[in-house]
């Protein structure tokens, strides 16, 4: 299975900066800084999530998003959906799950 | 006829009419049609962009962006955040539901008339009317049996072993084609939505319709209501443009859903105790089951098999299918990291059950909040909390029924999977809703219909008490929860007092 890293979160990213609405993006970027700074919370070790070395990368991930603590679960809960959208949509993802790929959001409206 | 989309900033623009209607979903669409069917002159005028199925998106993401307000990370405040989806478009809600269409039970119109002092024979038999024909011109039926898909007929299988209530469900779909993906809007035009029927009526029976068109406030001379303005709003950009006036000859209606209507006329600064309170829902959750056999839930009737064995019990609920894309899946299965990913594989052994929690202890409130946004205080009481965890664990049951190897109940600091004997560690959870996570779709009150002006905000006609010609058509007006889907309700509702306007 393709994993998070594996689609191609670039685009998406760049899209999404350009077209979320203010709040959501803000609260993504709360996930993101939260995420960032609670290894100590999580695997004990007072560095940021991107300074740990890869097992301890990977334990962090996993216990963050089923913190105790609800404000981090939550804080978090918006960066995986985040994520997910960048994933779930990736067309060899969708293959793998045996899933045609998405025909795209034309994002058009009538206009008369 | 007409549509207008979006005007420049300064091609200020007014429009006369006999009636404005405001929010073009399930209560609105449906009380304008039926206005102008009867010859009266409509403008109807909705914030969101008119998009017919060819501009409908695929992804969820992209469904989130131009169909669902505020991209559905609208939350509750209260102790837990649990996200409000609305749609913001032309259609309204009907656009990304599942279609799913439900008679008004007949121990509603009995609560109604017990509790809040309004019914009688007349109003009952009216709506069942009303029901009658919404069934037959949107085109309720259970889908054909080549739509269902795995995750109905295993539900179906489910109920069949364990001998409860349950059934395919009706829906406002002609030949459902299964697709699975009703939340993105119905591509194959299937689904009623009523921006594909109702809508159109409007203008074809000599209205208007303004998208694009928050209203700001409902204006007034002395007590009567007169128009409503606002500024129109580009869909794509999200820059204002330019001012709309409404003049209404006999009168504004409100149909801007359970949220935004009492929004919109606390800021059009009407003042009754009642108004904004009493707001209620059915939170939703669900449990997924793993299958040794693919069920690919995303393919057939997006939500297709429902029990409503339970919606009249102690702990009450309603049980469904849903299907959700994987994109959405990923937020529900736990953890994070390879075992996340491991656990990600099995998205085509899934089945995804829900409950709606007839949730008739609690209520909350809305008041208008920055920017014209709705907020919303809501926090699920104790009683209402031991019913929804009590719901999991029956749907725990019935996925087992159906032969699931395992269930992910999604609860906070219980395994991820637990196997038919660990059933009691569902029952036995927290009685905290932050342990859980849910969503609220179904939506009533704010402006809950009653006799006593100090407990409600209109009549049984959906006429605001201490005003003139200022009227409520939508979910806002339902004083309690249905325990069943909505629409069917909110329409028929609508085209009541749409049909008493006309009556005069
Ligand atoms: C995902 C989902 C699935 C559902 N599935 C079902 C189902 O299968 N069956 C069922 O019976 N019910 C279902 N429901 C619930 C049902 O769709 C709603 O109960 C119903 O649509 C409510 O009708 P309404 O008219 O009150 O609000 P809506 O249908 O939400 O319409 C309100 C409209 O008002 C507009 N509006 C808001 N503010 C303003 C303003 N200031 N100016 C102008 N316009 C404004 C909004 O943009 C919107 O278009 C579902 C809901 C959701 C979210
Ligand atoms: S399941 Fe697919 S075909 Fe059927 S109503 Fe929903 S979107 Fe349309």
């Amino acid at each position: 299975m393709p994993g998070a890293l594996d689609a191609d979160f670039d685009t998406f990213w760049e899209k999404f900066r350009r077209e979320a609405p203010v709040p959501f993006k803000a609260g993504v970027y709360a996930g993101a800084f939260v995420y960032t700074v609670t290894p100590v919370i999580t695997v004990g070790v007072p560095l940021p999530s991107f300074a740990l070395p890869r097992r301890l990368r990977d334990k962090h991930a996993d216990r963050v998003v089923q913190h105790d603590l609800y404000l981090v679960r939550q804080a978090v809960f918006l960066l995986k959906i985040a994520g997910g959208f960048a994933w779930g949509a990736d067309p060899r993802v969708r293959e793998k799950l045996d899933l045609p790929p998405y025909a795209g959001d034309p994002g058009g409206w009538r206009t008369k | 006829m007409s549509h207008t989309a979006f005007l420049e900033r300064g091609d200020d623009r007014s429009f006369v009419c006999d009636w404005v209607v405001v929010g073009s979903g399930a209560g609105g669409a449906t009380a304008a049609e039926y206005l102008s069917r009867h010859g009266e002159k409509v403008v109807l005028v909705e914030a969101g962009a008119w998009r017919d199925p060819e501009h409908y998106p695929t992804t969820a993401y992209g469904a989130m962006r131009d169909l669902l307000e505020d991209w559905g990370a609208q939350i509750t405040r209260g102790r837990a955040f649990w996200p409000i989806v609305q749609a913001r478009t032309v259609g309204g809600t009907t656009v990304v539901n599942s279609a799913i269409a439900v008679r008004t039970p007949d121990d509603i119109y009995a609560l109604w008339r017990a509790e809040h002092g309004i019914g009688g024979e007349l109003f009952e038999a009216a709506m069942k009317r009303f029901q009658d024909q919404l069934d037959d011109e949107l085109k309720v039926e259970v889908g054909p049996p080549e739509s269902r898909g795995r995750n109905n007929e295993l539900a179906y299988a489910a109920g069949e072993a364990t001998g409860i209530e349950h059934h395919y469900m009706r829906r406002y779909v002609k030949d459902c084609e299964g697709s699975g993906q009703c939340m993105q809007g119905c591509k194959s035009g299937h689904k009623q939505s009523l921006n594909t029927n109702f809508v159109p009526a409007v203008l074809e029976r000599g209205g208007e319709v303004l998208s694009n068109a928050p209203v700001k406030r409902v204006f007034f001379k002395g007590n009567h209501a007169i128009g409503v303005t606002g500024r129109f709003r580009h869909p794509g950009l999200g820059t204002k443009g330019g001012r709309f006036t409404v003049r209404a000859r006999r009168g504004v209606i409100v149909a801007a859903s359970a949220t935004h209507s009492p929004a919109l006329l606390q800021r059009s600064r009407v003042r009754l105790p009642a108004l904004g309170h009493y707001f209620r829902s059915h939170p939703g959750t669900g449990v997924f089951g793993l299958f040794d056999e693919p069920v690919d839930m995303n393919r057939g009737n997006t939500q297709g098999w429902a029990s409503i064995q339970h919606r009249t019990a102690k702990h009450a609920y309603k049980l469904e299918t849903l299907a959700i894309p994987p994109e959405m899946v990923i937020t529900r299965i736990k953890g994070g990291g390879t075992k996340f990913m491991e656990r990600v594989a099995d998205y085509r052994h899934l089945t995804m059950w829900v409950l709606g929690l007839r949730a008739q202890a609690t209520t909350g409130t809305v008041r208008n909040g920055l920017f014209d946004k709705p907020v919303v205080s809501y926090t699920l009481c104790r009683e209402d909390l031991a019913a929804f965890r009590s719901g999991l664990a029956e749907i725990a049951r019935l996925q087992f029924a159906a032969g699931a190897k395992a269930v992910m109940p999604g609860v906070h600091g219980l395994p991820y999977m637990i196997g038919p004997d660990e059933i009691h560690r569902i029952e036995e959870a927290p009685l905290d809703p932050r342990y859980y996570i849910a969503i609220l779709s179904h939506l009533f009150g704010g402006c809950v219909m009653g006799a006593d002006p100090r407990t409600s905000v209109c009549d049984l006609r959906g006429r605001v008490h201490g005003h003139e010609g200022l009227y409520i058509a939508d979910a806002s007006m339902i004083p309690t929860v249905l325990g069943v889907n909505p629409q069917h309700t909110v329409m028929s509702l609508s085209r009541w007092v749409a049909a008493n306007l006309v009556e005069g």
